[in-house]
């Protein structure tokens, strides 16, 4: 069987190697990624040089994620948001028997003592400014690098470092189950309901443009701008919920209790 | 209104799930309601697009308004309706919501605590299931793949069988790897095309010098081996047995009959949308590999299934032989073995469903697992041993049930196409699916002792309380309503899909003729 395993490698590896002699040069401004074949459309050209007449964004990245294809995104929103119901439904487990008390990890010496004021005021620290920084990466995604997916990531990752440098309990004071849940729903609601909203102006789905109706002081083309915003916002309450979710589920072996 | 269809009916599953999400985990009553109302909604949004389509010809919906007329096509992401997935939206938000049904009781009974997380992911599955049939951009329709897998893992992981989430691991790790070739696949065809839009694609295609370029050839491999996985052709199916078995009976219900067939249809796209039946069928020049290859599935499925004693198993290598079929139907390279390759995908979808409906019944409340266990079933509980019946005549062929037409079409592919080994083997196959399920009615029909006493090693696994049998005896043996409905609409379905097979022939053949299936090169 391991033969057969390092059989069906080799063959897909040569498979692959085979056709690379015929692919475009590294970096070449005429590959037809690059400059559409024998003339034809170029999508990345077209990306580059209209992106901001359609937009007003000057981050192509989210101009294409958000909005030219906006619709992917939502389906991987959709994707991370099935991986978190997935994690729960096969790893929540609700009381039943209780596990045996885990031995605490927790060093009582007084040099133990130390380490631990020492983590928990550095994570005091250091958790305000991790959260601001998100908010302003998701914020600012379609001006800079950054956005929804990002800066849903840094913010769930200022929960995970609390529950890993205090207790999990600690994290879930502040996010409980029944908060990241709805709010991972939430999250998903933003970005479709902005789709729905336009569905209900008459437009096709996710054409924001639109909405400048809804939009005061707004014309049709800082509208998508705005919806892109929006978006990335109900994109960073996904991704920060789920991020919580999972770590919470998988440290706990879905008890959501202490005692790693 | 009417242009918007396509989105509303992608949306009013996503809404369901999130509705579930926000208001079922408190009241588990409620979930059902909105799955049974998101559900309708698509299924209504499936039926007037199949309606639209009909009347006046294959339906474009460019998502964000990034329509060819403001901007060049391949910029936005867009949708493309024509009769063929349009009958298959149908067969998906009919087969979800007849499995809907189903799981009324069953849902809650199998997953306790956990009933709106598997509403949720089920309408998840159904959102990413649509979205794979509706779309025309290659790139998006893998991030629907990624939906539709993710949440199916998920549902097969749940059961309470630790079997079931060891064939979950395996499932994933299957999965995933075909997902990963398909992506490969386009990432190929994208390093050649710079298009991710299927029609796009295509039109660069028909230049021979794109077209010929060994990356493309590539490319096509690998989109062909993921999606085989995915479909589980005969060797690459080793994943879908166990995971079908060993999940719980309301996710069996929903994946068996949708999750492979979809997969074929993606096969089809690409081959017809994508690359175009000029490319397959005359450049490349493999249809009589491949159908060779269909012919071993369809022969190897039929012997392992023969070899199975649990019911549940023997269905699902029968499916691994129906995919063979399908395959084989959409390489013959010529109209009719399209035609039913097509036609197929529709009436396997019901045969499975129905199979697996009464299947799952028997399971619950005769705890009849294996196919000695069955003994005495029409006596028990005549009315769903009658839908039973009905679809394994489809499965056989037998007219008038769709299972007869879809052979038929296929046949005369085969024959018109010259292609005799695939013609045999289809025969061989209905032949051994004749001695299963005729070996099936004589213990249902003849066995003596209705079960009453069960081995000991299926007591453990045996997700049923003893206490909820005792109950369904009640009314003379058979399942609840809410199981035999779904099961009895199902086997009409069967055969109302075949008496009416002439008008849904003519949709699919007024879909293909927009991209007609040019025969194969002569050799």
């Amino acid at each position: 069987m391991k033969w057969l395993g390092l059989i069906a490698t080799a063959f897909t590896g040569i498979l692959l190697l085979s056709a690379t002699p015929y692919f475009p040069s590294f970096g070449d401004p005429n590959s037809p990624a690059n400059a559409g074949v024998n003339g034809g459309v170029s999508v990345s050209q077209y990306y580059i040089t209209e992106t901001y007449t359609d937009t007003k964004v000057p981050n192509i990245v989210t101009a294409v994620l958000a909005d030219y294809r906006g619709y992917d995104t939502m389906f991987e929103t959709v994707v991370i948001f099935a991986a978190g119901v997935a994690i729960f439904a096969i790893l929540r487990s609700f009381g039943g028997t209780t596990i045996p008390s885990h031995p605490t990890a927790i060093d009582t010496s007084v040099e133990g003592d130390h380490q631990r004021i020492i983590i928990g005021m550095t994570c005091k620290l250091i958790i305000p400014v991790i959260q601001l920084f998100a908010l302003y990466v998701v914020a600012h995604g379609h001006h800079s690098p950054g956005g929804g997916f990002q800066g849903g990531v840094i913010l769930g990752a200022s929960f995970i470092l609390m529950a890993l440098a205090k207790e999990l309990d600690t994290a879930l004071a502040r996010f409980s189950e029944k908060r990241y849940l709805a709010l991972a729903c939430v999250g998903i609601f933003i970005y479709s309901g902005f789709g729905l909203l336009c569905v209900a102006l008459e437009r096709n789905f996710l054409d924001y443009g639109i909405l400048h109706r809804l939009m005061p002081a707004t014309d049709e083309i800082m509208a998508r701008s705005h919806s892109m915003l929006g978006v990335e916002v109900g994109v960073a309450f996904t991704v920060t919920a789920i991020m919580f979710a999972i770590y919470a589920n998988l440290s706990s072996k879905g008890r959501l209790e202490q005692g790693f | 209104m009417s242009e918007q269809l396509p989105a509303i009916l992608l949306l009013s599953p996503l809404f369901g799930a999130l509705i579930t999400g926000l208001v079922g985990m408190t009241d588990h009553r409620r979930c059902f309601p909105i799955l049974a109302t998101a559900l309708t909604v698509s299924l209504f949004c499936a039926i007037s697009l199949l309606a639209q389509v009909v009347k006046s010809g294959p339906i474009d919906y460019f998502v964000g308004g990034w329509d060819p007329q403001r901007v060049p096509l391949g910029i936005g992401i867009q949708l493309r309706i024509d009769g063929i997935n349009a009958l298959l939206l149908v067969v998906i938000t009919t087969v979800a919501l007849l499995t809907s049904i189903y799981s009324i009781r069953r849902a809650g009974e199998e997953n306790t605590e956990k009933t709106p997380q598997f509403y949720m992911l089920s309408q998840m599955l159904c959102v990413g299931l649509l979205g794979i049939t509706v779309t025309a951009d290659a790139f998006n329709l893998f991030v629907l793949v990624e939906v539709s897998s993710l949440t199916s893992y998920a549902l097969v992981a749940m059961g309470s069988k630790p079997r079931g989430t060891m064939a979950a691991f395996n499932y994933i790790i299957m999965g995933t790897i075909g997902a990963s070739f398909y992506l490969l696949g386009v990432g190929y065809l994208y390093m050649k095309t710079g298009m991710l839009n299927m029609a796009a694609i295509h039109q660069i295609l028909s230049d021979p010098n794109v077209g010929h370029s060994p990356t493309v050839y590539v490319a096509f491999i690998l989109i062909l081996v993921g999606v085989w996985t995915k479909m589980a052709f005969f060797p690459l199916y080793g994943w879908l047995p166990n995971a079908y078995s060993y999940c719980p009976s309301t996710t069996s219900c929903l994946l068996a009959p949708l999750m492979t067939k979809v997969s074929v249809y993606v096969m089809i796209r690409v081959m017809l949308s994508v690359f175009g039946s000029e490319w397959i069928f005359q450049s490349l020049g493999w249809s009589h590999t491949v159908v060779w290859l269909a012919c071993i599935a369809i022969v190897a499925g039929s012997v392992l299934a023969l070899a199975q004693v649990e019911l549940k198993k023997m269905l699902c290598y029968l499916i691994v032989a129906e995919v063979g079929y399908m395959v084989g139907g959409a390489w013959l390279a010529n109209h009719w073995g399209m035609v039913g390759a097509i036609y197929h995908i529709l009436s396997d979808a019901f045969m499975t469903l129905c199979l697996f409906i009464a299947a799952n019944i028997f399971i619950k409340n005769r705890r009849a697992e294996r196919i000695d266990q069955l003994e005495g079933l029409f006596k028990k509980m005549p009315i769903t041993t009658t839908g039973f019946v009905i679809g394994a005549l489809a499965m056989i062929g037998v007219p008038p049930t769709a299972g007869f037409f879809s052979k038929w079409y296929l046949l005369r592919g085969g024959i018109e196409s010259g292609q005799w080994g695939y013609v045999v083997a289809l025969l061989i196959s209905s032949l051994v699916n004749a001695i299963l399920f005729f070996r099936i009615f004589e213990v249902a029909y003849f066995g003596k002792n209705p079960v009453e006493s069960h081995d000991a090693h299926h007591d453990h696994e045996d997700e049923t309380q003893p206490s909820s049998v005792g109950d369904s005896t009640l009314f003379s043996g058979e399942g609840r309503p809410t199981t035999v409905i779904p099961l009895l609409i199902t086997a009409a379905i069967i055969v109302l899909l075949g008496v009416f097979n002439g008008p849904i022939v003519e949709i699919i053949q007024q879909a293909l003729d927009g991209m007609p299936v040019v025969g194969a090169a002569i050799r």
